[in-house]
């Protein structure tokens, strides 16, 4: 240990923060690129593993005999030149942002995925949030009441969602709250001819529909985070200064609100970040039970119709997200946890 | 001050627990039965129409789980498809050890760039949507059991390769390591016959819930009706049964419970066997 | 005691673990008090009680295992052991203070050390938030801490272990107890830091009057602090003394064994007593007689047979040992 003479690392005011996250922020951005080219040469690989030739991939099923078009790809995708070219080109149309045509659509690749993204982006996020929320609270009631009946019912709820398959969980509430009972909508994101999204009634709409696909998403996720929040809890509430805490004075809530529940959810938000593309994975399964109009369903659409490029760019694109979401956490986690230190 | 052990308590969670994996034990075995004597218990055909199309559970003794929309017996394509699905889930979580294990073992006992280079592509194959990228996979490559396996596998590694190369950190530069070096045993051999013995049994059981994660997956392709069309897996049943749900939501209702038991359980199994592991984080 | 009552009094306190191998007797009737501006240095080797009576009086006990299954703590006269947890609560931090062994991992990481401190404040005095974190700044400067302005914005992380240990005794003191009870505050701590924070617990204390407890193996630092020693072994009190007497004139074989023991200043501390052969017995298979008797030197047959209580060889001393009485 060190003596008291040793002048130890000053405080980190609010502007040397905001430097140490601009750094991690910097360096998380650069260590992201070989990441990404990663995710393309593994693209490009299926590209060239895939049977058929390339052109009869790049333009799905609608066998393109247009001449003129057909010698436009060729160009585009160098398919005359040695497969490296044919990469670099590959790549540099990607940094362009051109992921080709979607004939389906008939319009460019990156223009359908644009329509289908806020509603795929409103989904994750309401889904993140409810899993956040149920499996912190549970968590914590479990941590709190630890080997007692709560304790029980929360691990055993947290084992069945654990369990169960999302979609098979989105078709049994479909079953119960909208075939049976009546209460919620069976599919779909607003009721056909009803009130216009941007008026408050067209909100409560969408927010009538987004209910049930936002369990059947969220609910797996929220298993995950109380099992993890209860140990984690149970954990932390051992450490020394917990019991400095209750020394002070403080009340067992108190304690475990202001001390043990922020330094148990490091964790957390680290899975989190590890999970953000399951989740954006999960959300395929879940459009496609309830017709959710997002990405998922445009991604199940274009494999059902073997739209390879729209395929291949959802899971470049995808990629993209999740390294974006995962720079995010970090920053989130760093702001939990003064300790982590940029150098 | 001391950690307090809880024992009186921690007998009673640790009995629950037991009896948990128990439990989960007993289940996967009497599913594994059912997977292997399924052509016994029902010799004939499960696709083929055997009675009146959506007879509810009960409603004929004959077929105690009811027929679906075209009549044929759901029991019995209960009972074949856990052959399926259980195959599936094994010989994904296969394909996921071996390739865990190979790129773990090589990075903790290489160490340096190429433990680097390992944990990178570690990371890459955790960035894309396992989901999607299975899909794309499938879609591309062809909808066979093979590559849905190859898929599910491909995407499920990185787990077991963080922790094959922890352990093989942990495990390198030991003793008996550096007497085998020092005899001049080649590397190769000492990570095959020295340490990997050793790092096993952690990344048995990290398999054993891999098999529940293949499970799940291979169940959503199928759902997703794009599993292989020759194999009727519990994911295809609930997929099948989908359009149904406003007269005969049980033919989707029975082969998801039967996915969720079987999950359920190896999650059981795992949990139990890593509490079994690593007594001191039993409260993890 | 006539008059004023004592700030601390413990009578027949008794502590128990209740675990699946059995009933512990972790504290066995333990008597002590400690007058205003006093200190009594509780000591013994680990796992012999110290931690669970000064947790006892806290009334922290991790529960299950461990529970108050008898006797009194009186502080300022009054029982505090039939309290109710609420009533606790205010008595926490506010009459009696309390120092952990590991300053570091004493306090909460992602907090600062201002907040840490204005919590205390905020919780038993009117002290609007500005005011207490003015008086976290002066408490910093009363224990010492260098640079203390700067430091209010400091994560645990970024101080020092001494410095740390100065943030806990400015969050024990920071409402004026008029108890504060020292959990082997230096033994985590360097040698020359050690010296330090001592002197500042016998300033702060001398400074407040208040009552001290301080529990510690080390008899070295014994002799610096303490007023009156009581040595415990395995949940009993063995021996009592001043300081002057015990080191003079140790009655029980355990002292002499502890004494002999104590290493020189700046030695790397003894994790064993080299004097004492063997270890504590574990508390659920205790032997019939003397609990220190497998390990004693002077056992006697009476030794293994009958427990030895608690006699007065001389005025202000107690002594529970058949040897030591004289057979």
């Amino acid at each position: 240990m060190a003596g008291e003479l040793v002048s130890p690392t000053p405080a980190l005011r609010g502007s040397a923060r905001r430097t140490a996250a601009l750094r991690l922020l910097r360096r998380r951005l650069i260590q992201a690129v070989p990441l990404m080219l990663g995710v393309v040469i593994i693209n490009f690989c299926l590209i060239q593993m895939a049977p058929g030739s390339f052109l009869e991939l790049m333009t799905a099923e609608n066998q393109v005999s247009d001449p003129a078009t057909v010698a436009l790809l060729r160009k585009t995708y160098g398919l005359d030149d040695p497969v490296w070219m044919q990469l670099l080109k590959y790549i540099w149309a990607l940094l362009h942002f051109d992921f080709g045509f979607s004939y389906r659509q008939n319009m460019p690749v990156i223009q359908a995925i644009w329509i289908h993204l806020p509603a795929t982006v409103l989904l994750m996020v309401s889904s993140i949030a409810l899993a956040v929320s149920i499996g912190v609270a549970a968590g914590v009631v479990a941590s709190m009441k630890v080997r007692t009946f709560w304790d029980s019912l929360v691990s055993i709820a947290a084992m069945f969602f654990y369990a169960a398959p999302s979609f098979w969980l989105g078709i049994m509430m479909i079953v119960l709250f909208s075939v049976k009972l009546g209460w919620l909508p069976v599919g779909g994101m607003m009721k056909i001819g009803g009130a216009s999204s941007g008026t408050w009634a067209g909100v409560l709409d969408i927010l009538r529909h987004l209910i049930l696909p936002t369990l059947a998403l969220g609910l797996f996720y929220a298993a995950i985070y109380t099992r993890v929040m209860r140990s984690s809890m149970l954990e932390v509430a051992q450490l020394d200064f917990v019991r400095t805490a209750r020394a002070k004075g403080l009340s067992r809530n108190k304690v475990t609100i202001h001390h043990v529940l922020r330094n148990a959810l490091l964790p957390v938000v680290t899975i989190l970040g590890v999970q953000m593309g399951t989740v954006l994975a999960g959300s395929v399964v879940i459009e496609s039970v309830f017709s959710w109009p997002g990405v998922g369903s445009l991604l199940f659409d274009s494999v059902s119709s073997r739209n390879y490029p729209v395929v291949l760019s959802i899971m470049v694109l995808g990629s993209l997200v999740v390294i974006a979401a995962n720079i995010a956490v970090d920053l989130i986690y760093m702001w939990l946890d003064p300790r982590i230190e940029i150098r | 001050m001391q950690r307090f052990e809880f024992p009186r308590f921690e007998f009673v969670g640790r009995f629950a627990r037991n009896r948990g994996a128990l439990v989960g034990a007993c289940l996967i075995l009497v599913v594994a039965l059912m997977a292997v004597f399924a052509s016994v218990f029902f010799p004939t055909d499960p696709l083929r129409i055997v009675g009146l199309p959506e007879l509810w559970p009960g409603e004929d003794p004959e077929f105690p789980l009811g027929t679906d929309s075209l009549g044929r017996d759901i029991l019995s394509m209960i009972v074949h498809g856990a052959r399926a699905t259980l195959l599936i889930g094994l010989f994904a979580s296969a394909v996921a050890t071996i390739i865990g294990v190979g790129v773990g073992a090589i990075a903790g006992y290489f160490g340096g760039w190429v433990d680097e280079i390992s944990m990178r592509v570690a990371e890459l194959f955790q960035t894309i949507p396992n989901l999607i990228f299975v899909l794309t996979i499938v879609v591309i490559l062809g909808s066979t059991l093979t590559n849905i396996v190859i898929a599910i596998g491909i995407v499920s590694w990185t787990p077991i390769a963080r922790m094959t190369r922890a352990e093989f950190l942990s495990l390198r530069d030991r003793e008996f390591v550096q007497a085998c070096r020092s005899m001049g045993m080649s590397d190769l051999r000492i990570i095959v016959s020295e340490i990997l013995p050793n790092a096993l049994p952690p990344v048995i059981v990290l398999s054993s819930l891999v098999v529940a994660g293949a499970i799940l997956f291979e169940s959503a392709v199928s759902f997703l009706g794009l599993g292989d069309p020759n194999v009727a897996s519990w994911g295809r049943l609930v997929g099948d049964g989908r359009q149904l749900i406003r007269s005969s939501w049980y033919i989707c209702a029975i082969p998801g419970i039967a996915i969720m038991i079987t999950v359920l359980c190896l999650n059981l199994v795992g949990d139990g066997l890593n509490d079994a592991l690593n007594p001191k984080l039993r409260d993890r | 005691m006539s008059g004023q009552a004592l700030p601390l009094e413990i009578t027949d306190l008794r502590t128990t673990l209740f675990t699946r191998r059995g009933e512990m007797k972790a504290v066995d009737g333990l008597s002590l008090s400690v007058g205003a501006g006093e200190t009594v240095a509780l000591v013994g080797e680990s796992g012999c009680g110290k931690s669970l009576s000064a947790l006892s009086v806290m009334r922290l006990l991790p529960d299950p295992p461990a529970r108050i299954v008898g006797g009194q703590v009186k502080l300022n006269g009054r029982d505090i052991v039939p309290l109710p947890e609420e009533a606790m609560l205010g008595i926490r931090g506010k009459e009696i203070g309390m120092i952990f062994q590991d300053p570091i991992s004493s306090l909460n990481p992602v907090t600062t050390v201002e907040k840490q401190i204005v919590e205390v404040l905020m919780t038993h005095t009117e002290l609007g938030r500005g005011q207490a974190r003015v008086r976290a700044h002066e408490l910093l400067e009363l224990v010492g801490m260098p640079d203390a302005a700067r430091r209010l914005d400091a994560y645990p992380h970024q101080l020092s272990g001494g410095m740390c240990q100065r943030v806990v005794i400015a969050m024990a003191i920071a409402c004026s107890p008029s108890v504060l009870i020292a959990d082997e505050p230096t033994t985590a701590l360097d040698v020359t830091v050690q010296a330090q924070v001592l002197a500042l617990l016998k300033k702060l204390q001398a400074d407040a009057g208040m009552a001290m407890i301080f529990i510690t193996h080390d008899l070295g630092v014994v002799a610096e602090t303490a007023d009156r020693v009581v040595v415990m072994y395995a949940g009993r009190k063995v021996e009592e003394a001043s300081v002057d007497e015990l080191f003079e004139n140790p009655l029980h074989p355990y002292t002499v064994g502890l004494i002999g023991a104590t290493p020189t200043p700046g030695a790397e501390r003894a994790e064993r007593l080299a004097d004492i052969p063997g270890m504590v017995p574990p508390l659920n298979a205790l032997p019939q007689g003397c609990a220190f008797a497998p390990r004693c030197k002077r056992v006697m047959d009476r030794c293994l047979t009958e427990k030895p209580a608690l006699t007065v060889p001389g005025p202000g001393r107690l002594v529970a040992c058949f040897a030591a009485q004289g057979g």
